[in-house]
């Protein structure tokens, strides 16, 4: 991957392109990447793959008319092309009278999040790790699939009128699903900009527990239930409310659950959402893709909608306070927050067991779609660890459920929240504790094999 | 480096045989192919991809984005000690290609260290052709004012209905060349150009959001063709119908929960299609190389032949030779020729999509259907086109006056299905109820759910060839990293019984 000076001193090429070419104002953006990510399955490694890229990007702007072309030609003559084509159309489109021109400088805080064990956490080292996370599962009689895959990345954003930022980053992610010999499947997934914390023999250890555990699962009738959802579940409802509800462009189009509900209550005084890319555990740019500074945003505070997050045109737009969540240009989704968390609790989530009758622990979701996005409505399966929880303890495995279910009102319902919380995902992971809802709907039921 | 690069640029429009430009591109394939060997690699193949993408969208009628993009690569995949391994970079050198070539068999060696039985490829004859998808208008042709105007006229004529709140539509463009080499002797250079469109109106009240798309959601309906696609869609004329529609869902009644007969229109059935039939027969799913992400599948490799996937006038085939098609091509990315078979005949389950080393797995021949999204990703097992053949309905209002009781759903709004490819939901972005043999009310937020096999086994009717269309769909996610696959569908209009629509309700 090139170095920050270099990624910086395209930028600034590109800048000198487009004024060269006729524009009033310019930003450009340079994405530089080392992506490695070793597949496995059937307990053996089937993918192996790594890429290089450097990839450019010019908005233009001319009086108040925009215009983005992107290359990955990074010689002088792909820069002129990209500029050229960047003004050009420009040129051609109409207008918005609503564009505020592009943000000056701010100050950005400066955060390391490059770890050296990322950096040095070859194809060897991975094959390495991957041989652990299979050998719980394969010891057992079982089938583990699953995937570790590294990122060194580079951005930095320039424009015209001073805005100079760069930030290296490394993320790691190792995701494992243990298939027992009598059929269980198990899950666990690790998220770390750091490779040399990655504990691969206690990962595989857990879903090949779990896939024990899951065993011969059991029916369920579709009904309310009380749920235990573990924080790989609970990313799935906060990632949905993040992009689908939090957004000043949706809310300003009617399209959010906050929209008309600024100041309201509209789920537990349990739940707090949050965006902070500055937290420690955050794996996030300190500033947006027009280079400014990300703020830490309450988007509901203790069950009540405080606002959504914006960028310098929703801002604009709005009159808000531009709070730094611009994606790259041009975009149909508007601002989007991409660190969230919910705010931890004060329960264990053994306790959290301990105190329901009769209910479902969920170890995670599978294939999650939006069906209201106002009402937050979702559906999606359970998978890899569906347990049944009877008088205080887990006791049987169910076969996995179907949900369809506003989270919104599940979330009106929440009985507890947890103090531990995990970081899942991968290109935008949140911080998430596990969450006791009382009233969630099961909908349906995978069939047995036919 | 920009040498290579601009051989390959120079190439992008130019339809034939390989020139002296080619020959630039031919002698860096064979660099990467040398390097690879050379580094102890036993099967190695390199591709060399270049795509110019342009993007417009507006909203509200103003143009949002109007986007140029070019990206040019190549990706080099081997197999050394019997394991896989691949490598990429933008950096189209001399140097990086004997680089790129070392470090996939550096990587291979590493698989190598937790693998199985070594991998085996099913035989194909090498190679050496060129293909040309269809365009009659190349899009980059079309000045951009032309594009705007088209898609601002739709828009006014969605927000000149009363109660519309908020207009979106976009086209996209795409022309891509790439040239595939292989240490067996495979030299193929294929170029194509790709065009899409699409429109949605919102009617929004006091927390109710209401769709309407046209020709289809989720960005449109995709062409394998030029402008000549576009301009046929006519989005003006479309724009005030869907505008009028989603008007109306604001005050139509809720889809109810019931369960009973299920017509959907050819859109909808496409998804329909892709979710439970196309997926569930890649053949790297059924051997479980997805299973940690994707999912795996309800089939099994032993089920041909013996599996009832359906009713026996279901019949399902995977064709990458339709013309137009976004699911065609010449050759797919291990250089197999493009073919068209059965996936499911008369409702038994007789053909897999598969690549070279899921077919010798299996004892059978490639399906051709091993596709990459890009210089810097590794092929996977993809659709092609896979479509639902047509019956004997005869049209869709033949269909609707044979139906005594049942709904009628249009256009999908949301997808889910679980990793077996057995217990799917979808909802639609409108519906109406049939009564007596003719549409009745219409019915907002309409969902339905299944299981696979049972759904495909309550199909009683198809309609007739004169109601089938192939539908694009540029969206299809699969593999780590996330791939985006543009594939199609063929429906017709059909109908099943005994369904459960209005879930939850």
């Amino acid at each position: 991957m090139i170095p920050t000076h270099r990624a910086q001193e395209l930028a600034t090429a590109l800048l000198e392109a487009a004024g060269a070419a006729g524009s009033d104002q310019a930003e450009a953006l340079v994405v530089a990447s080392d992506d490695a990510l070793t597949r496995f399955a059937g307990n053996r490694i089937h993918q192996n793959v790594a890429s290089t890229d450097t990839e450019l990007q010019l908005r233009v702007v001319v009086g108040q008319q925009v215009g983005v072309a992107s290359t990955n030609a990074t010689d002088a003559a792909g820069i002129a092309a990209c500029a050229a084509s960047a003004v050009d159309a420009a040129r051609r489109a109409p207008a918005d009278p609503d564009f505020p021109g592009l943000p000056g400088p701010r100050p950005v805080v400066p955060i390391d999040r490059v770890s050296a064990g990322t950096l040095t956490f070859d194809a060897s080292a991975r094959a390495d790790a991957v041989a652990a996370l299979i050998a719980p599962t394969s010891l057992a009689g079982g089938i583990a699939a699953g995937g570790i895959a590294c990122q060194h990345s580079l951005i930095a954003i320039a424009n015209s009128l001073g805005v100079s930022v760069a930030m290296p980053r490394t993320s790691l992610r190792a995701t494992v699903l243990s298939t027992g010999a009598a059929g269980g499947t198990g899950w666990a997934s690790f998220t770390n900009k750091d490779a040399a914390t990655l504990d691969a023999v206690g990962l595989g250890a857990f879903a090949a527990d779990t896939a024990h555990r899951s065993a011969g699962a059991v029916d369920l009738a579709p009904g309310d239930y009380t749920v235990l959802l573990a924080p790989e579940a609970v990313a799935d409802i906060a990632q949905f409310l993040a992009w689908y509800g939090c957004s000043a462009k949706s809310v300003e189009e009617g399209r959010s659950f906050m929209s008309g509900n600024v100041g309201q209550r509209v789920v537990s005084e349990l739940i707090t959402l949050v965006d902070d890319a500055l937290a420690p555990e955050a794996t996030g740019m300190t500033f947006d893709y027009e280079g400014q500074p990300k703020q830490r945003v309450v988007l509901i505070d203790r069950g009540v909608v405080i606002g959504p997050v914006t960028d310098s045109y929703w801002a604009a737009k709005t009159g808000r306070p531009n709070t730094g969540h611009a994606l790259p240009a041009p975009n149909s989704e508007g601002p989007l927050p991409l660190d969230v968390e919910i705010a931890a609790g004060d329960a264990d989530p053994a306790a959290m067991i301990a105190s329901v009758k009769r209910g479902i622990y969920v170890t995670r979701f599978h294939y999650v779609n939006i069906e209201d996005p106002s009402r937050q409505t979702l559906t999606g399966m359970t998978r890899d660890g569906t347990f049944l929880i009877e008088n205080g303890e887990l006791t049987r495995p169910v076969r996995d459920l179907r949900f369809t279910q506003s989270s919104i009102d599940a979330l009106s319902t929440t009985l507890a929240v947890s103090r531990e919380r995990a970081l899942v995902g991968e290109e935008a992971p949140v911080m998430v504790p596990y969450l006791l809802l009382e009233k969630f709907a099961i909908t349906g039921q995978k069939s047995r094999q036919i | 480096m920009s040498e290579v690069r601009c051989a390959v640029r120079a190439t992008a429009t130019r339809r034939g045989p390989t020139t002296d430009s080619g020959a630039h591109v031919n002698g860096f394939c064979q660099e990467c192919l040398d390097a690879a060997v050379a580094a102890g690699a036993s099967y190695a193949d390199v591709r060399v991809t270049d795509t110019t993408t342009q993007s417009l969208s507006v909203r509200n009628g103003v143009v949002e984005g109007v986007q140029g993009r070019t990206s040019v690569g190549f990706g080099v995949r081997v197999i050394a000690d019997g394991a896989w391994g691949f490598a990429s970079s933008s950096d189209l050198s001399a140097q990086s290609a004997s680089r790129i070539g070392r470090e996939a068999v550096a990587i291979a060696r590493a698989s190598a260290r937790v693998a199985a039985p070594p991998v085996e490829l099913a035989a194909v004859r090498a190679a050496r052709a060129t293909w040309s998808g269809l365009c009659a208008i190349d899009p980059f042709t079309v000045s951009t004012d032309d594009k705007l105007s088209v898609l601002l006229a739709a828009d006014a004529a969605m927000r000149a209905v009363k109660g519309v709140a908020l207009t979106t539509g976009s086209m996209e463009f795409l022309k891509g060349r790439k040239t595939f080499a292989s240490t067996e002797g495979a030299y193929i250079e294929q170029d194509w150009c790709e065009s899409s469109a699409g429109i949605t109106a919102y009617a929004i009240d006091q927390g109710e959001v209401m769709s309407r798309s046209y020709p289809n959601s989720h960005g449109g309906a995709g062409f394998q063709g030029g402008w000549e696609t576009i301009a046929a869609l006519d989005l003006p004329a479309e724009a005030p119908r869907i505008a009028e529609q989603a008007v109306a869902l604001l005050t139509a009644p809720v889809c109810p929960g019931e369960t009973t007969t299920l017509i959907l229109d050819a859109t909808q059935l496409s998804l329909q299609v892709h979710e439970s039939v196309g997926h569930p027969t890649e053949l790297d799913r059924v051997l479980g190389d997805e299973a940690a992400f994707a999912g795996t599948s309800w089939v099994g490799a032993g089920d041909i032949g013996k599996l009832t996937y359906g009713s026996d006038i279901v019949n399902v085939t995977a064709d990458a030779t339709i013309t137009g098609s976004l699911g065609s091509f010449g050759f797919d990315d291990e250089g197999v020729p493009a073919q068209r078979e059965h996936l499911v005949r008369d409702g038994i389950l007789t053909g897999f999509l598969s690549s070279r080393e899921s077919a010798a797995a299996t004892g059978r021949t490639s399906s051709g259907a091993m596709r990459a999204d890009g210089w810097n990703r590794i092929p996977l097992v993809r659709m092609t086109t896979v479509s639902l053949e047509p019956g004997s309905a005869g049209t869709l209002e033949d269909l609707i006056a044979d139906t005594d009781h049942g709904v009628y759903m249009e256009t999908n709004d949301s997808w889910s299905i679980d990793d077996k490819r057995l217990n799917f939901q979808f909802g639609c972005q409108i519906a109406w109820e049939i009564r007596k043999g003719k549409l009745g009310r219409m019915l907002r937020d309409p969902d339905y759910t299944g299981i696979t096999p049972l759904f495909w086994g309550s199909c009683d009717a198809i309609c007739s060839e004169s109601e089938w269309s192939v539908h694009g769909l540029g969206n299809c996610g699969k593999g780590e990293p996330m791939q985006i696959a543009h594939v199609a569908h063929g429906a017709a209009p059909a109908r099943f019984r005994n369904v459960q629509v209005g879930v939850g309700r």
